[in-house]
């Protein structure tokens, strides 16, 4: 049996639908999943059928977890000036973190929409496939080595590359999580970390069960893992779910290909909701 | 061995190897045509300037590849900051931001062992100075697959571990100082 037959039998036997993923990329996934667990493509599909824990075990491996506090400074400063420094006079602000993980890019969102004031006005729902993941973003607990390293860097990079004074300089980061040393640990305050509505949700299948439009969707190195068919799909889901002028931040190295790139527009590291073609699709 | 139309070139390297494939690089022949494809471990939270810096001197347009960009003749592209870069079989680049390997991401193993997969023996691996073994297995793949193998001297890298990692695992077909391999590369049937 290919990779690619067993991806239709997991579809068949659960909720999962990998198989407009990357073709290689899932395949090697999957193949060291086989080895690490010392299975075969047989005894790999008896469990799928018959062992539900292993199928949502087999998820959790399958997808791709890793994500970071202002993972490319860059982006946040540029989200900073170019969107939270304009949307001052707006009454609500719609976000989704599609495909936030373990949270680590929501809470980098929520400690800026917090220094802004923006707190109160913002309605945040982040999204995963992957219920281990969505788990872990709701408790909001990190190493702290790893994580304050990246805030830290991202305080470096503002006084770098921002003259003069911006509230983003003023920002006091410790005042949204609490550190412990002896147990390596940063964990979330809880005045944050009852604002974003964690929710499993898989892209690919489901339609997300609000109605609302968004001002911007965040969605970082996600769709690298779907073929561009998918791609395309998911795409202009988003820009279906996008206000006028709405922004899509994606991942600093993905690409935007075939007609979807008509439907946004570049604008440094966000992709605009373009308003000159309404096009029905 | 040498002579049959290789489709790509894969470099990799760490500690010390950027002034070396800045080097290489401005001294392949203008107009080299067989694809470069280069992994170095780079700080992660830089995210530019390291192509620019190369691009200075390169006789070849280097880029900070997208995901599923198409490979073409005549460029070298390098693994972007924080990403790990594999070959596909379409001949295209795939990033993934998946777990750190080997300590690093973008990890030389996972472009070396992919571009062995794909390329076979169509494909030249070089491996410079480095501090870390990542790499090593991943020349060797190339090495099975029957690629071809450069490992930058020893003597000449500023820390050997990466080369010497390597040469632990298999037989390099040459072993050369930097103005060799560039020498190397513009011999190549260039078709």
């Amino acid at each position: 049996m290919t990779v690619k037959e067993y991806l239709l039998e997991l579809k068949k036997y659960s909720q999962y639908d990998f198989s407009e993923y990357s073709d290689n990329s899932i395949q090697r996934r999957l193949l060291k999943i086989l080895e690490e667990h010392e299975l075969d493509m047989n005894k790999l599909l008896e469990m799928t059928k018959n062992n539900p824990a292993f199928v949502e075990n087999l998820v959790n491996e399958i997808t791709v977890n890793t994500t970071e506090f202002y993972r490319d400074t860059d982006v946040w400063i540029e989200y900073a000036l170019s969107f939270l420094d304009k949307i001052k006079i707006k009454k609500v602000i719609n976000i989704w973190h599609a495909g936030s993980s373990s949270g680590q890019e929501v809470y980098s969102n929520l400690i800026l929409l917090d220094a802004y004031g923006y707190l109160n006005k913002s309605n945040i729902i982040a999204t995963d496939i992957n219920q281990v993941v969505i788990d872990e973003a709701k408790k909001g607990e990190y190493r702290l080595s790893t994580n304050l390293r990246n805030i830290e860097q991202f305080q470096k990079d503002i006084d770098k590359s921002i003259n003069g004074d911006h509230l983003l300089k003023t920002i006091d980061f410790k005042k949204y999580f609490s550190e412990s040393v002896t147990n390596d640990r940063l964990e979330i305050k809880q005045f944050l970390k009852k604002v974003p509505l964690f929710i499993k949700h898989d892209l690919v299948k489901e339609k997300l069960p609000y109605e609302v439009k968004f001002d911007i969707i965040f969605c970082r190195n996600v769709l690298i893992y779907f073929n561009t068919s998918l791609q395309s799909r998911i795409l202009k889901m988003f820009h279906d779910r996008l206000n006028n002028g709405g922004m899509l931040v994606l991942g600093s190295h993905e690409g935007v290909s075939g007609f979807v790139k008509t439907r946004f527009v570049k604008r440094g590291n966000f992709f605009a909701k373009n308003n000159i073609f309404h096009l029905k699709y | 061995m040498i002579g049959n139309s290789y489709r790509a070139i894969i470099i990799g390297g760490s500690a010390g190897s950027f002034s070396v494939v800045s080097k290489i690089l401005s001294k392949v022949k203008p107009g080299f045509s067989i694809p470069i494809i280069i992994c170095l471990h780079r700080l992660k939270h830089v995210r530019s300037g390291l192509v620019e810096g190369i691009n200075l001197k390169s006789q070849i347009k280097v880029k900070e590849p997208f995901d599923k960009e198409k490979i073409m003749n005549g460029s070298a592209y390098i693994a972007p900051s924080n990403y790990h870069m594999f070959i596909e079989f379409d001949n295209t680049i795939a990033l993934s931001t998946e777990a750190v390997y080997n300590h690093s991401r973008p990890s030389i193993d996972y472009t070396f062992s992919s571009a062995a997969n794909v390329y076979r023996n169509k494909c030249i691996g070089i491996l410079l100075t480095g501090a870390n073994k990542d790499g090593a297995n991943g020349m060797k793949d190339i090495h099975t697959m029957g690629g071809y193998t450069i490992i930058q001297d020893p003597v000449t890298c500023d820390i050997k571990t990466m080369p010497m990692a390597a040469m632990q695992l298999f037989t390099p077909d040459k072993v050369m100082n930097p103005d060799q391999i560039s020498d190397f590369l513009n011999t190549l049937n260039n078709d």
